[in-house]
């Protein structure tokens, strides 16, 4: 590693690392560092200190919340979720994603809320935790926020995050009844970058034939994951078949303006938009009929 | 990625040679151990980092080194200026001019022409200080606009690279066989197509380049320890320029993480890395990142071919192709224009094209240099080819398997002479066909492609590669782009050796990337002096200390199974005399009836009568009073030996002459899946059918298939090297270019059939590029998914939006492709055509 000359600090309680953070504008918090020593190495920004919060005991646990949904520690890695009893039972998708996530070196080190916190629009997590209503816990030495996800992502490497404040967990609510949870992307090659993704959650009716409500989000369509709520709109009480989603997702990202590079121009983002929201839901209509609560197929 | 082998054909053998034996290297390669040239330094060494260019192209306006040199632990900093006033000369040139006028210095000089051109080069105590003080290195740069299209920079009015050359144009020449406007005028078809375009790509080495190098002021010795894979090409190119000669170097390799013909481009840092060690008084230490490498280290060339015409009889004989084609060297040429020539190994491809002119323009532009890149120059042309073949089956609704049977060379043709005189060997290519086929179900795939029919989203395609790896080169090919080069010919050396204690040494001049030569080598000499491999120690890399080097030494084009092997072959034989000679005189035999049989001599019928080497080495080495004079001075147990191939100087003006000893051939089917939504193709079969003639270890050359296959698949649907206008490079990391990895590639069958080179001294062919086949079935397959009447794949490379725009064409939009057909047919005898 080539690194510029940089302080490195383990503190003891998430208690210190605020401290440290709120002292030293110059001061940012390592998790995986499967980002963040990245940038370093490629100096493409610097930091003063980095605040190891890795082995935070308060931030690496996964607990179940009073309602059923789950508590999620900030330094939790894509691993631990991939392998999680508990995130599966409650969450099979949530770690089937984490569990696709690049290669095992990178998930035994990348962290939720490092996923997260870079707001890397190539990241895989943050639109499906928009799409399961997930709240961001964020904590600071004045005190605790919680931030819808939907709201936390604020541009490209930005997010609501203030200076000085840390990601301590994510809560994520429990799926409704009748309802599942789809993933689909479209990537260059097996584990590389995604193009396009769409991360999808649905509940249908009591007989399960019709779309009640859902929450359709995409990524890389734009800095951050993007609702769609026209789509949302036309979806909601359609029949839950291919044809019916396939005619509601074929306005996705009408109007937006994806960016363009060697993998593919922005009309053909814009296409392969519609494609991967049509197959999110339809995966996310599988599940939620079947006994899983988020889909198998989800992968990248 | 699993790995199946259809069974090997050919008996099992008594001889070590032609077993399939798992590869000696493997062991400290597998338990990490092996020896790389990071792994390596020396005394007082510093280390280096290059400051680089962020422009395509630009005028240097100023250097200013004086804030790195003021930070503590910078030794130095060599500036292109200063080492070039260091110099005698720029480096050699291969081009005659126009292309000799575009020089080339160690560092540059005035101007940067690619994005990483190394402007000056850093010496500190640390690699973190050398790479903090190249960063505050100020450079003023006055920005110029770029070139980074190969037929645009052949425009006049391009922006020149090269001001004194006055073109971007480094070579011209025209390759006129036969005689292409009478076919094109009496053939009843003539399929024409406006452009083909091959791209750019790298095979990706695991370990980037790097060197440690000191210039010793006491001795005047340049000691180079490098990963660089044709040593004595560098001593020869780099010492005219820094002022050193040959044998005042001292090169120098050990394992190496893969080569691929890129490990040739890098000599300007090794002599800039020498100039600085010059300047410093210290040794200089440089390991190559991978930014710096994708950028910097060399890519495949990249050829368009616009123009083609090609004469097409009803029965589908083709009678030949007409082309332009415009190769892109990038800033600087480094083996260039070398490949203006190579591809012409291979003028009619695999098959008995009779006419053929390509008119070939080699230029300069704004991006990386090229390099050669496994199939180097030969791949471009013969996917050129092959998309022609593909092409016409598809206008004219032939079967693709049928119009390449009809037109393949054919197994009772050989020796064949191709329309510039090179000889293809030996081959059965319907053979090779037929099996590759049958390895990859083409039957049954066919007829799931028909069941699934449209509305299904998906499409099968079924595409077929025929290729060709020629091997062994005559470097006297040289020639035809520049008559005044001094080359010709090929060779190899080695040295094999009975050690003090009865030992067997064997040195290569080598420089083996990973392809098992320790292996084979001690699988040959085993059986020539009647020990196992085991027995055999092969010196690993190159060692110049050694004496085991002619001027082609190293490890590239395909020829280590005919060189390296044949020179081998040689030593070993010429050592096993000695010992016979020896053994002979010890046990008071005649020579003939010495037998060598585990690792001693005897007498053969009498058991008893033997002397194990070390004997034979202690009478020579340590106890030799007494002992004849003659005997002595025959047998020193050290014994050189030289494989020269046999070749003629071509003929320059006709452009004609036998250019490489042998032509392995390689036939692969690939069957696709495509993706309608998307334009994603998923490979559901491939095989892969190799015959290099006699396999010294089957092991090792399905391990050579495995790995060109992987680099084609990879090339040909996910890896891409691109330039935006102004010369920056679209991938310049793993998170743009996405190096295909076991999850990509598909499941390869390997098939083999064994025709004997008749030219070769162990029946043997150079293989281990593979003539890029995947890249030609992969387009085939594409072409096949997509479906008669619809656009023509014209790129090497198909990305997912790039399949998905063809399959999405809108109709009645240019298909790039044109028929023109003779009403009635001709009534012209095919076969005296
Ligand atoms: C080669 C490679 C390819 C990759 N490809 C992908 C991919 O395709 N998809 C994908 O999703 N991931 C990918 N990753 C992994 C991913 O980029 C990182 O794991 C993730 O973005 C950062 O997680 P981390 O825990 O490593 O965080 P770090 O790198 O340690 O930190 C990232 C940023 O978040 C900040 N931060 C971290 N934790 C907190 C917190 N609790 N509170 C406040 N700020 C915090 C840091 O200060 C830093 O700015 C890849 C990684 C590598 C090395």
């Amino acid at each position: 590693m080539l690194l510029e000359q940089v302080e490195y600090v383990r503190p003891e309680t998430v208690g210190d690392a605020l401290e440290i953070l709120a002292s030293d504008d110059g001061a940012a918090p390592l998790a995986g560092g499967q980002s963040l020593v990245n940038v370093l190495k490629n100096r493409v920004a610097s930091v003063d200190v980095l605040v190891d919060i890795s082995r935070l005991a308060e931030l690496s646990s996964i607990a179940r919340t009073a309602d059923g949904g789950l508590s999620i520690g900030a330094c939790v890695t894509y691993d631990a979720l991939d392998r999680s009893p508990e995130v599966r039972a409650s969450h099979w998708i949530l770690g089937d994603v984490a569990g696709h996530i690049e290669d095992q070196q990178i998930r035994n080190k990348g962290t939720i809320g490092g996923n997260c916190c870079l707001s890397d629009p190539t990241n895989n997590l943050p639109p499906i935790l928009v799409a399961l209503g997930a709240v961001m816990e964020l904590r600071s030495r004045s005190g605790e926020r919680s931030v819808p996800a939907a709201d936390f992502f604020k541009g490209y490497f930005a997010t609501a995050l203030e200076p000085g404040e840390l990601l301590v967990s994510i809560t994520v609510p429990p799926m409704p009844e009748h309802s599942g949870a789809g993933y689909a992307s479209l990537a260059v090659g097996a584990d590389a970058k995604a193009l396009v993704r769409a991360a999808a959650r649905v509940t249908l009716d009591e007989g399960g034939t019709t779309i009640a409500e859902s929450c359709l989000v995409l990524a890389r369509v734009a800095h951050v994951p993007v609702r769609d709520a026209e789509a949302e709109a036309r979806l909601s009480g359609a029949d839950a078949t291919e044809e019916a989603v396939r005619a509601a997702c074929a306005g996705v990202a009408d109007g937006m303006q994806p960016i363009a590079d060697v993998h593919g121009s922005s009309e053909y983002r814009r296409q392969m938009a519609k494609v991967m929201a049509r197959r999110a839901v339809v995966q996310a209509i599988a599940a939620a009929r079947g006994s899983r609560n988020g889909s198998t197929a989800g992968g990248k | 990625m699993t790995i199946t082998s259809a069974p090997v054909t050919g008996e099992a053998t008594k001889t070590w040679s032609g077993r399939a034996m798992p590869r000696k290297e493997d062991r400290r390669l597998v338990q990490g151990q092996g020896s790389f040239v990071d792994d390596g330094g020396m005394h007082g060494q510093g280390y280096a980092w290059f400051v680089r260019s962020p422009y395509g192209h630009a005028r240097i306006v100023s250097i200013d080194c004086e804030p790195a040199l003021s930070m503590e632990g910078v030794y130095t900093v060599l500036t292109g200026e200063e080492a070039k006033a260091m110099c005698e000369a720029p480096f050699f040139a291969i081009a005659p001019p126009p292309g000799s006028l575009m020089q080339e210095w160690p560092l540059a000089v005035g101007k940067v022409r690619y994005q990483g051109d190394a402007v000056a080069l850093v010496l500190a105590d640390s690699r973190e200080t050398a790479r903090d003080a190249a960063e505050r290195v100020v450079v003023e740069y006055e920005p110029l606009p770029a070139v980074t299209d190969g037929v645009a920079a052949a425009d006049p009015t391009a922006p020149l690279l090269y001001d004194e050359a006055g073109t971007n144009v480094v070579w011209h020449g025209v390759f006129d066989y036969g005689d292409v406007d009478w076919a094109l005028e009496n053939a009843d078809h003539v399929v024409k197509l406006d452009r083909l375009h091959f791209h750019r790509f790298s095979s990706t080495p695991l370990e980037c380049n790097g060197a440690v190098v000191d210039f010793d002021h006491g001795t005047g010795v340049v000691s180079v320890l490098s990963n660089y894979q044709m040593p004595m090409f560098a001593a020869m190119v780099i010492g005219p320029t820094i002022g050193v000669p040959i044998n005042k170097f001292d090169f120098v390799t050990k394992d190496i993480g893969g080569a691929f013909g890129l490990k040739i481009g890098f000599f300007p840092q090794i002599a800039a890395l020498a100039l600085l060690s010059k300047k410093a008084g210290r040794p200089a230490k440089w390991t190559e990142f991978r930014t710096e490498h994708m950028l910097t280290a060399g890519h495949g060339n990249e050829r368009t071919f616009v123009d083609i015409e090609v004469p097409v009889m009803a029965d589908g004989t083709i009678l030949g192709v007409k082309a332009r084609a415009f190769d892109d060297a990038g800033g600087y040429l480094h083996y260039e224009p070398l490949g203006a020539v190579i591809w012409s190994q291979v003028v009619p491809g695999c098959y008995k094209l009779k006419h053929v002119r390509v008119d070939y323009t080699e230029v300069v532009s704004n991006k990386c240099p090229v390099t050669p890149n496994r199939g180097y120059s030969r791949m471009q042309h013969l996917w050129m080819i092959e998309r022609i073949i593909d092409v016409v089956a598809h206008e004219l609704g032939l079967d693709p398997v049928e119009v390449r049977k009809r037109n393949y060379v054919q197994p009772e043709d050989y020796p064949y002479e191709t329309p510039n005189g090179c000889i293809y060997d030996s081959g059965d290519l319907p053979r090779s066909l037929d099996i590759a086929l049958e390895l990859a179900h083409v039957d049954e795939w066919r007829a799931r492609q028909r069941e699934l029919g449209t509305g299904s989203g998906r499409r099968i395609g079924i595409g077929i590669g025929s290729t060709l790896d020629s091997g062994t080169n005559n470097f006297g090919q040289s020639r035809i782009i520049n008559p005044e080069l001094p080359f010709s010919g090929n060779g190899e050396v080695a040295i094999a050796k009975l050690d003090l204690f009865g030992e067997i040494n064997v040195n290569l001049g080598t420089t083996p990337q990973g392809q098992g030569h320790e292996t084979t080598a001690s699988q040959v000499a085993a059986d020539i002096l009647g020990v196992t491999p085991d027995d055999v120690t092969v010196s690993t890399g190159f060692n110049q200390a050694n004496n085991a080097y002619v001027g082609f030494s190293g490890t590239y084009a395909s020829q280590f199974a005919v060189t390296g092997l044949g020179a081998v072959m040689g030593a070993a034989q010429k050592l096993r005399h000695q010992i016979v000679k020896l053994a002979a005189f010890a046990l008071h035999a005649e020579e003939d009836e010495i037998e060598l049989v585990g690792g001693a001599a005897r007498v053969r019928g009498d058991e008893e009568r033997a002397i194990p080497f070390i004997g034979l080495a202690n009478m020579v080495y340590t106890n030799n009073a007494g002992l004849p004079s003659e005997l002595l001075s025959e047998c020193d147990l050290n014994a050189r030996y030289v494989y020269v191939p046999p070749f003629e100087v071509p003929d320059t003006v006709a452009k004609t002459g036998n250019l490489t000893l042998t032509y392995a051939s390689q036939v692969h089917v690939c069957v696709v899946e495509v993706d309608e939504e998307t334009g994603e193709v998923k490979i559901l079969d491939y095989a892969a059918v190799d015959d290099c003639g006699k396999r010294i270890n089957p092991l090792v050359v399905e391990g050579q298939v495995h790995g060109a296959t992987g680099l084609g698949i990879a090339a040909s649907l996910y890896e891409s090297l691109d330039y935006d206008e102004s010369g920056q490079l679209e991938e310049p990391s793993f998170y743009e270019y996405h190096v295909a990895t076991s999850l990509d590639i598909p499941n390869i069958v390997c098939g083999s059939i064994e025709s004997p080179s008749p030219f070769t001294p162990n029946g043997a062919k150079g293989m281990g590029e593979g003539g890029g086949a995947p890249l030609h079935a992969v387009c085939s397959a594409i072409q096949d998914a997509i479906g008669a009447g619809g656009p023509i794949v014209t790129d090497s490379h198909n990305h997912w939006a790039r399949v998905y725009e063809m399959l999405h064409r809108a109709p009645g939009a240019p298909r790039n492709v044109e028929v023109i057909s003779r009403s009635g047919g001709s009534d012209t005898d095919v076969k005296s055509l």
